[in-house]
């Protein structure tokens, strides 16, 4: 033959594995963001749609865990009124009230007494006058207790139940059913959150997946060109992945665009309502950890769109 | 006896849903360093050929070896690796228009995994190859039709392939550019390519001292240097 041997070695390959994966890499990189950049009106408008739907169930998702944050907030500020009984003197009662605060489980005990129950009462009910017209005080006195915080509230209803089966006690109150109900309902919202996760997943696959069908059936002639020349799959591919993963990119970005700007319109009225309430909560925002898996879940989305697409079609268009 | 660098044996071909067999019991052998004109009718097979050895079809039937590699047994994946071994023209071009003539010269160097510089290098040498150094820049679809099948040309043997197959490369081209191209081949033909040619250019490749092969309906009628060809009845080739 003509040419050596070693002469076609050098040829087939050119660099080592490494230096040309990478340079592979750093062209596809650079091509794909260009076609982006090329063709900014379509590409915006498919990274928006993808926003969208990544911006629906992270924004669900932050509106459960702002909600869990607040029933955590309102049950570590849940009390027990412990009413004692009429017998109980007011020594009795601060000694009980010592030995509550030192009890496990209790973060703090504090004692009412009967006099400061009715003085109380006059300046927050708007009916002291009542009292006086009554010849002795009826309120009984009170040990407010607090339980430690953390507690489940399961710790904090066998505490109570503990607290009222004292010899002293005549009744106690604790009104936490509607904060069980809460829990109960955020962790329904909690699945809702991961069902519309998955569909709006499988939304962007196929928002993804119909963008670069329409691109690859753009590029046609250019593949077969490709495939005529030697270009393996891979190399054909490529772009379009890389393409895939610009779009979820630029649509993960676009979503947290969309939650900052939405969490901006919220913070305001929800400081307000949390005033009315003696409470300096405050929506909290995605942390680091919903930032990186919007972003990442956006390009992986588009990368598995991207692949399904590609492979899906690539195998059709052969050099006639 | 030269290495063969393509050997067809008893090769037949039908085309999906066709009637008949467009290739008939071709057996036909393309020796290393050789240049073959594949003449014939259009309808002859010359183009199904090239195709087969290309890979873009495989044989109904016999057996095709293209520089050692037996192409029935050549498994898909392999596909690309095969082609990357061969230069291919086109009648048409194939170029890429959005890209510049550099662009479009660099691709398979690209594909292959050259560096940047050597890509530069063995770009603009295939480019000072076939005149078109001052045209880099140039997008294809400003270039004359005879100086985009030289940008494919470029294109075909920048990577020093074992092979050049080209299909009617002249059949969009005046005279004087079509003659341009058959020196061209020569050229590459000298520094040891291989070289198949189809072609209806009877006029342009008799006064080139080369075989050719003659089809008809599929079969080959004669195989001779131009000289002797010249000898056979007029109307064979």
């Amino acid at each position: 033959m003509a040419r050596t041997k070693a002469q076609n070695a050098a040829d087939a390959a050119p660099q080592n594995w490494l230096a040309r994966t990478l340079q592979e890499h750093a062209r596809v990189f650079f091509f794909s963001l260009g076609k982006l950049v090329n063709h900014p009106g379509s590409s915006l408008l498919t990274a928006a749609v993808i926003g969208i739907a990544l911006a629906l169930p992270a924004a669900l998702h932050l509106a459960v865990n702002n909600f869990q944050r607040l029933a955590y907030t309102w049950q570590n500020d849940l009390q027990l009124s412990l009413f004692l009984k009429d017998g109980v003197d007011e020594t009795r009662g601060r000694e009980l009230t010592q030995q509550l605060a030192s009890r496990d489980g209790v973060k703090s005990a504090r004692y009412i007494s009967r006099e400061q129950s009715a003085a109380e009462f006059r300046e927050l009910s708007g009916f002291g006058e009542v009292l006086d017209l009554l010849q002795h005080n009826p309120l009984p006195a009170v040990i407010v207790v607090s339980p430690d915080a953390g507690r489940s509230a399961a710790q904090v209803t066998v505490l109570a139940q503990t607290l009222s089966a004292l010899p002293e006690v005549e009744l106690s109150q604790m009104d936490q059913q509607w904060l069980q109900r809460l829990q109960s309902l955020l962790a329904i919202l909690e699945r809702v959150v991961m069902m519309a996760a998955a569909l709006l997943g499988v939304a962007v696959l196929v928002i993804v997946g119909n963008t670069l069908r329409l691109d690859i059936e753009a590029r046609r002639d250019e593949i077969v060109v490709m495939k005529l020349i030697g270009a393996p799959d891979g190399f054909i591919r490529r772009p379009f992945l890389y393409g895939g993963c610009w779009l979820g990119l630029l649509g993960g970005w676009f979503a947290l665009l969309l939650l900052t700007v939405g969490l901006a319109v919220l913070q305001a009225p929800a400081h307000e309502l949390a005033a009315l309430y003696q409470s300096d909560f405050a929506i909290q925002g995605p942390g680091l950890a919903t930032v990186l898996t919007i972003i990442l879940g956006g390009v992986l989305l588009g990368l598995i769109g991207a692949w399904w697409t590609v492979t899906r079609h690539l195998a059709a268009i052969e050099p006639a | 006896m030269s290495q063969a660098i393509v050997q067809f044996s008893q090769v037949h071909h039908r085309y999906p849903g066709g009637g008949s067999d467009v290739l008939n019991s071709i057996d036909f052998q393309l020796d290393a360093g050789e240049m073959v004109f594949l003449t014939g009718a259009s309808g002859a097979g010359k183009s199904t050929v090239l195709r087969l050895i290309a890979l873009l079809s495989r044989a109904s039937r016999g057996q095709i070896v293209v520089a050692g590699a037996n192409l029935a047994q050549l498994p898909r994946r392999q596909v690309a690796p095969y082609r990357q071994q061969i230069g291919m023209i086109f009648q048409n071009f194939n170029l890429l228009n959005d890209r510049s003539v550099f662009d479009n010269v660099a691709l398979p160097l690209v594909i292959r995994g050259h560096s940047h510089q050597d890509i530069g290098r063995r770009v603009r040498a295939a480019l000072d190859t076939v005149g078109l150094l001052n045209r880099e820049r140039a997008r294809p679809e400003t270039l004359s039709g005879g100086e985009q099948q030289r940008v494919g040309i470029a294109r075909a043997v920048v990577t020093k392939p074992l092979l050049l197959l080209a299909d009617e490369p002249t059949g969009n081209l005046d005279p004087v550019m079509a003659q341009e191209v058959m020196r061209l081949f020569e050229r590459f033909n000298d520094v040891g390519v291989s070289v198949l040619v189809a072609t209806h250019a009877i006029d342009l490749i008799e006064r080139m001292d080369r075989r050719i092969v003659h089809l008809e309906d599929g079969r080959i009628v004669s195989g001779a240097k131009m000289a002797a060809a010249s000898k056979l009845p007029l109307g064979v080739l």
